[in-house]
């Protein structure tokens, strides 16, 4: 499995900017919820919100990864959001956010949920990874970047 | 006249040589100090220089003095704030710790020599205190840094031990040479006395020394030698009443290093200049005192008490010690291994040389070859085992320009400059938006040595230089921005504090939710400041770690005895 399985080219996109840090996720939420009708209205931002609180998901060198835990949802899923101009994001080295790549994991997961994470954390932390990243733009392409993600199992 | 000029050439060519060896040991991770006892042996009777010294009454004058500045200093250096997790143990450790070491170690020598217990305990005695400055200058020279607890405990004991070996080592000698009648009772009033003085003269003059430096009003370059002169009165007053006068110049240094003080930025460069030189200077003297012939004879009694001191003596001392604290093992063996010997005990043995007593000669030279193999063995693997024992932690204090700004009346600011290179953060990723505290000003923006016009901050280049005007609480994210990291890459902030960044006050229900941790129900409510603390039960410092589900709690940042942040890190099987 690699992390282009997680996202449909419905749930990447790339907008010159956003206003704030709560824009960001309200977006990503939107992205996340299309999909997923079953959901009320509000839950996944509440979710990701909630997480934010216990501590910025900035994991530095301008990439986010907010992520959460839901009830009602079956399988992984996740969004992309490619910005132009950083968004101030709170993140421990104060860098402006301009990559956000948003998780929400079943409620049963947790440990699919732990590798996937670490997954994304140790691929974003690869300066030439995100160099890559950074140059690539369209859906398409971005989609086809991350079939080289995979995810590591036990 | 010919003589004189002589004399100072080669003084300044020795000079020279010792502070350029700086530069090779950084390199090599040698400790400096052995490298100063070899060019002081090399220089001596029996080396190239050929310099006969052997007045031990000179060599113990200029010892001590150098002694005292360098104690001084160290406490200048410490600060208070390490007193936190530090003081307590290293308290145990300077007195009874030494007392342990220098017991074993001695029963050891009074054994295998056949000698008087008591000139067994001597030696014991003189063996007795670490040297910390060797393992800071070692870790620093490279960019690391220990665990604060960890630090701040070998830091405070090695400042505050020598007085101690010294006690004992006067007490024994004394008892040595009336005949060991007065034991007992004399001898608590001996201590209580010797530090008693120390301490209380020691925080009055500190107190003092610091009024008197706070109200004259010199030239800025007669601050630092009135410091200098007020704390060797100090000391010399201490040991004329017969207190410990090392004591008491360590705690003046502690009072003026932390207490808000005219021109302390002059004052510490001095110090730090003279400390160095006290320290070249002390041990290139006790490298020409020692005849490297007369160290044959006695190699295989002081490889065996060293071993003994090394390997048994200290570590079991340490653990004694630190029972009452609950520091984790790995701190422990640290500690134990890091009892690096240094200058002290060989001033301390030419004590016996003073005191006329028969075995003075032969101790002089088992402690010199004593200290050789400790400089050798443990300074060697200081970095080494820090690194084993993962006690190191990502460091947060860089070389950077500041000048703090003296204004009276006004809380401290600094001008911090910085120059910056391919590697600087905001040069590499090219940052257009990047926040600065809100308490730091841009001074200055220099290019090809010119001061640019406007203050283009979105348009930073290597070979910038800039400057700012900031208070020290903002330090941290100002090197974040502005410096690249030396440390090695498993202590990058993401591979040690690992990938997220929590507060401390989040709960560890609150974390369950989104991580499905296992935990006991009743500690839902607890915030990972208090899980943490009921971890350890100890203080935690930054690095402190807890393992918790699939995740890994580490201490990040602390603000008094509170963790604010904690890093969350993800366990990877590839980790």
């Amino acid at each position: 499995m690699n992390i282009a399985d997680l996202l449909t080219p419905e749930r990447v996109r790339c907008i010159p900017e956003v206003s704030s840090k709560k824009r960001a996720i309200e977006l990503l939420s939107d992205m996340l919820s299309a999909d997923l009708p079953l959901l009320a209205e509000g839950e996944i931002f509440d979710a990701l919100i909630a997480r934010e609180r216990l501590g910025s998901t900035g994991l530095g060198h301008g990439v986010a990864i907010p992520h959460g835990r839901l009830a009602g949802i079956n399988e992984a899923c996740a969004a992309l959001l490619k910005l132009d101009q950083g968004v101030d994001y709170d993140a421990p080295d104060r860098e402006p956010v301009d990559i956000l790549f948003a998780l929400i994991v079943p409620a049963q997961s947790t440990d699919e949920h732990l590798r996937i994470l670490a997954t994304l954390a140790r691929m974003f932390s690869e300066t030439d990874a995100l160099a890559q990243l950074r140059s690539t733009t369209g859906t398409s392409a971005l989609l086809k970047l991350f079939q080289g993600w995979e995810i590591a199992h036990d | 006249m010919d003589l004189t000029n002589h004399i100072i050439l080669l003084g300044g060519l020795i000079l020279l040589v010792s502070v350029l060896a700086n530069v090779i040991t950084a390199r090599v991770g040698a400790p400096l100090l052995l490298v100063f006892l070899i060019i002081g042996m090399l220089l001596g009777e029996e080396g190239l220089g050929g310099i006969d010294f052997d007045n031990v009454q000179i060599a113990h004058l200029f010892a001590s003095l150098a002694l005292a500045i360098i104690l001084f200093d160290g406490g200048m250096r410490t600060p208070v704030k390490n007193f936190r997790v530090g003081l307590k143990p290293a308290l145990v450790l300077a007195t009874v710790g030494v007392v342990i070491t220098s017991a074993i170690t001695g029963a050891f020598v009074a054994w295998w020599l056949q000698l008087g217990i008591l000139e067994g305990l001597l030696l014991g005695a003189i063996v007795g205190s670490t040297d910390a400055a060797a393992v800071f200058s070692l870790l620093h020279s490279r960019g690391l840094e220990l665990k604060q607890r960890v630090g701040a405990t070998l830091e405070i004991e090695s400042g505050s031990n020598d007085p101690m070996a010294i006690f004992l080592t006067i007490l024994l000698i004394e008892l040595l040479l009336s005949g060991a009648e007065h034991m007992g009772l004399m001898v608590l009033w001996q201590f209580v006395q010797q530090m008693g003085l120390g301490a209380l003269l020691g925080i009055a003059g500190g107190f003092a020394l610091l009024w008197l430096i706070n109200r004259l009003e010199l030239s800025a370059g007669l601050y630092p030698l009135l410091a200098l002169a007020g704390a060797l009165s100090i000391f010399g007053l201490v040991s004329v009443v017969n207190g410990s006068g090392f004591l008491a110049i360590y705690l003046v240094g502690l009072i003026l290093g932390n207490r808000p003080l005219q021109f302390s930025h002059h004052i510490s460069r001095f110090h730090d200049g003279i400390a160095n030189l006290s320290q070249i200077g002390m041990f290139l003297m006790l490298g020409l005192l020692v005849t490297p012939s007369a160290l044959l004879p006695v190699a295989l009694d002081a490889l065996l008490i060293g071993l003994v001191l090394i390997l048994l003596a200290r570590p079991l001392a340490v653990w004694l010690c630190l029972l009452p604290f609950h520091f984790p093992w790995r701190e422990q063996v640290f500690i134990g291994w890091v009892g690096l010997r240094g200058a002290v005990p060989i001033i301390l043995a030419l004590f016996p040389l003073l005191a006329g007593l028969d075995v003075a000669a032969s101790f002089f030279n088992i402690v010199f070859f004593v200290v050789l193999l400790s400089l050798l063995i443990q300074g060697w693997t200081v970095s080494l085992s820090a690194r084993l024992l993962k006690l190191e932690v990502p460091p947060t204090s860089k070389e950077v320009q500041r000048v703090a700004l003296d204004i009276p009346g006004q809380q401290e600011l600094v001008l911090v400059g910085y120059r910056l290179t391919e590697n600087t953060p905001v040069v590499r990723k090219k940052w257009s938006n990047f926040t600065l505290p809100k308490t730091v000003r841009v001074v200055a923006h220099l290019r090809d040595k010119r001061l640019l016009d406007t203050l283009d901050f979105f348009d930073l280049r290597p070979n910038d230089y800039l400057y700012l005007m900031a208070v020290p609480q903002d330090f941290a994210v100002l090197d974040s921005l502005f410096t690249q990291s030396l440390a090695p890459k498993r202590l990058s902030e993401q591979r040690f504090f690992g990938e997220f960044a929590l507060n401390g006050k989040a709960t560890l229900g609150e974390l369950s939710l989104v991580y499905g941790l296992n935990m006991p129900p009743e500690q839902a409510d607890q915030t990972l400041n208090e899980v943490i603390h009921a971890h350890l039960q100890t203080q935690p410092v930054v690095g402190d770690r807890l393992q918790i589900g699939g995740v890994e709690l580490v201490v990040r940042e602390m603000e008094g005895d509170q963790v604010t942040r904690v890093g969350l890190k993800l366990i990877r099987d590839d980790a």
